[in-house]
């Protein structure tokens, strides 16, 4: 008789995190923060400690004591592609990660178990499959022309061709939300910053294939992680700006790893950017925003890379704001819903998580909920409109710029 | 040389009986052990990456894969190695910062565990050293009756924890309703086994956890206690959620105290 094999492989998953799912004493904790299963109604398969104890049964009846002795056991092909609708009901915001008593690195954990699902043929999830071959094409997942990435380019703001800073506008921004990239570009010529940009040498940062385990689809991330490297030095920069949460985390962390070497640039969020301007003195306010703002912290800017202070400080520093903060707030913040690919594969997933936050925002009794991310403003957006909040759901980057007195349209 | 613990004067059990069942207990300790390290050693050795065709987990890749992400710099969160071992791994931060009620009935669980390991450790070295011929400024049995009191402080200090935790998983719903037999049986065991050493210390003396048993009980008592502590403290470690007592300070020390 053939000996049988094992259901499930251990393909983009690191012998440290095989052990981490030993690690998990099961407290609970994780299931108390995390914001999907809360969202969902406390499905119990969206708790990340349910996800941890099924795989690690997973690899015990594959490769444990038994599987050894007697061979592995079965596991059902339908019990798999469950797992994976629950990994991929995660936005990988990381609180679990954040309150895991046994340090667990659930981010890296839940991109692992993606990758791995994709590469046996069982994820992604739903239309989820799509968005890398659209990178591929048009290398940007909305398909629009590469050759309409300064299309929005108003006449009065100056692009240098070549400069040691550069802003990376992002497919969102340059392509959907067009005030955040009319403020971050007026803001830097107000400032006096000369910047460069990539025009449609700038490819998708590959976020979402990354986040969604597509990693390895095809390279395309990898292949956009070199093109925009080479591509930003080109331009000669030393520097380069996101007001991208997403973008700024891909181009720290996931751009490195991919390429296997250190980026010939520094890499920084535009509120760090500022936040130093400010305590040079080289910001003249001209017009107070008279208004209670709460902040909200991106995922992929707070608990990913640790960016929690620099929009505090540049918010508090608004003439007239009044800057509140939500019960949970920077490592604990609750994530707006929109990250991990849930935005496009769960999207009513997405808005009961943006409700949730947004109501968190009204407890404050603030004007404006903001954030530093065009994917939390959309989200955040759509939670708004789905409570039929009264909130204003701003991007730092557009408060500054009206208090520069600059326009975002 | 005679071990305190016995059937019956008549079968008596000897520092060398003893002595074999804790090397079988080591021993299936050793042989679980490695079979987790060859089970994690299934994993990829980096970020990215895919198993080699036809390669079994290794112990080996398990422990170059570890100390090559233990070694390796983080995004933005890493600690120092000292600072994770003193106030992550002995302290227990992590679990403070969350909740410290569970916080302090992990610490003495934790504490009361290990110190009366470590004080077991203590007694077997300076019987093996009498065992080999050095002499000492005192008797096996005169270091004994030193241990006697610490002992006792740790073994309470180790129940009152137990104590809490079965008591919280038996009666707040909400851990209740999320336990399962994984839970269960590390809870019950030490309670077993922390119960049964202070029952085998009662019958022995009189004292309160003699539930008036008869003193001839005592060695019966306390070879149950030996051989179920050797049993589960040790050679169930690897087969059970005890695996949480190597892979936590692990996982701590890889991820460089945690995010």
């Amino acid at each position: 008789m053939a000996k049988r094999t094992p259901s499930i492989d251990t393909k983009n998953v690191t012998a440290v995190q095989l052990m981490e799912l030993d690690s998990c004493v099961r407290c609970g904790e994780c299931v108390k923060w995390c914001p999907t299963y809360a969202a969902s109604g406390e499905k119990p398969g969206l708790a990340p400690r349910d996800k941890i104890l099924r795989w690690r049964q997973y690899m015990n009846k594959s490769y444990g004591f038994k599987a050894k002795i007697f061979g592995p056991e079965e596991i059902p092909q339908s019990e798999l592609e469950q797992f994976k609708d629950d990994v991929y009901g995660c936005t990988t915001c990381g609180v679990c990660a954040t309150v895991c008593e046994a340090g667990i690195n659930t981010v890296e954990l839940w991109e692992a178990l993606r990758t791995n699902l994709v590469k046996k043929g069982i994820g992604p999830y739903g239309k989820l499959g799509t968005i890398p071959k659209l990178i591929k094409q048009y290398h940007n997942a909305y398909m629009l022309d590469q050759k309409d990435r300064l299309a929005w380019v108003p006449t009065d703001v100056k692009i240098a061709d070549k400069s040691d800073i550069v802003y990376f506008t992002g497919c969102t921004a340059g392509y959907k939300q067009l005030s955040l990239a009319f403020a971050t570009s007026r803001v830097l010529n107000k400032l006096g910053i000369k910047f460069a940009m990539l025009g449609e040498e700038e490819w998708c940062c590959g976020s979402n294939p990354i986040r969604t385990g597509q990693i390895d689809y095809e390279d395309v991330a990898r292949e956009a992680a070199r093109h925009n490297v080479e591509a930003i030095q080109k331009k000669g920069a030393k520097k380069v700006l996101f007001a991208c949460a997403g973008c700024f985390r891909a181009a720290k962390v996931d751009w490195p790893r991919l390429l296997g070497k250190e980026l010939p640039f520094e890499v920084i969020h535009i509120t760090q950017f500022l936040a130093d301007l400010i305590k040079e003195d080289k910001i003249k306010w001209e017009k107070p925003i008279n208004k209670t703002v709460t902040y909200h912290d991106p995922c992929h800017l707070g608990r990913h890379v640790g960016v929690f202070n620099a929009p505090r400080f540049v918010l508090s520093h608004i003439p007239g704001v009044k800057f509140v903060e939500m019960e949970r707030s920077k490592e604990f913040q609750r994530c707006c819903g929109a990250g991990g690919g849930v935005k496009a594969g769960m999207p009513d997933l997405a808005v009961a998580i943006g409700e949730a936050r947004v109501k968190d925002a009204l407890e404050t009794d603030a004007d404006i909920l903001s954030s530093a991310c065009p994917f939390c403003k959309r989200n955040l957006s759509d939670g708004r409109d789905s409570l039929k909040a009264d909130i204003v759901v701003e991007d730092v980057i557009e408060l500054v710029a009206e208090a520069l007195g600059l326009s975002t349209t | 040389m005679l071990y305190f613990s016995g059937l019956s004067d008549a079968l008596r059990l000897t520092f060398v009986q003893i002595m074999i069942f804790s090397a079988i207990a080591i021993l299936i300790f050793l042989y679980g052990l490695i079979g987790n390290f060859q089970k994690w050693g299934a994993g990829v050795t980096g970020y990215g990456l895919e198993p080699q065709e036809g390669k079994k987990g290794s112990a080996i890749t398990f422990l170059k894969t570890w100390w090559n992400q233990v070694t390796a710099e983080s995004h933005h969160h890493g600690k120092p190695i000292l600072e994770v071992l003193i106030l992550d791994i002995i302290f227990q931060r992590r679990i403070l910062k969350r909740s410290p009620f569970r916080w302090f009935m992990h610490i003495f669980i934790f504490g009361g565990w290990m110190t009366l390991f470590a004080l077991s450790g203590m007694m077997f070295a300076v019987e093996m050293t009498e065992k080999i011929g050095i002499e000492l400024p005192f008797t096996p049995a005169e270091f004994r009756d030193f241990l006697s009191i610490p002992n006792y402080i740790f073994g309470y200090i180790l129940l009152i924890g137990v104590l809490i935790a079965l008591v919280r998983r038996l009666f707040v719903s909400e851990v209740r309703e999320a336990s399962i037999m994984y839970d269960w049986v590390l809870i019950g065991v030490v309670f077993l086994v922390t119960i049964s050493g202070f029952i085998a210390d009662g019958i022995r003396t009189g004292f309160i956890w003699s539930f008036g048993l008869d003193p001839s009980a005592a060695p019966p008592a306390a070879l149950f206690h030996s051989i179920i502590s050797l049993l589960f403290c040790i050679a169930f470690i690897p087969y059970s959620k005890y695996i949480h007592v190597i892979a936590i300070p692990l996982a701590l020390l890889a991820n460089k105290g945690g995010e």
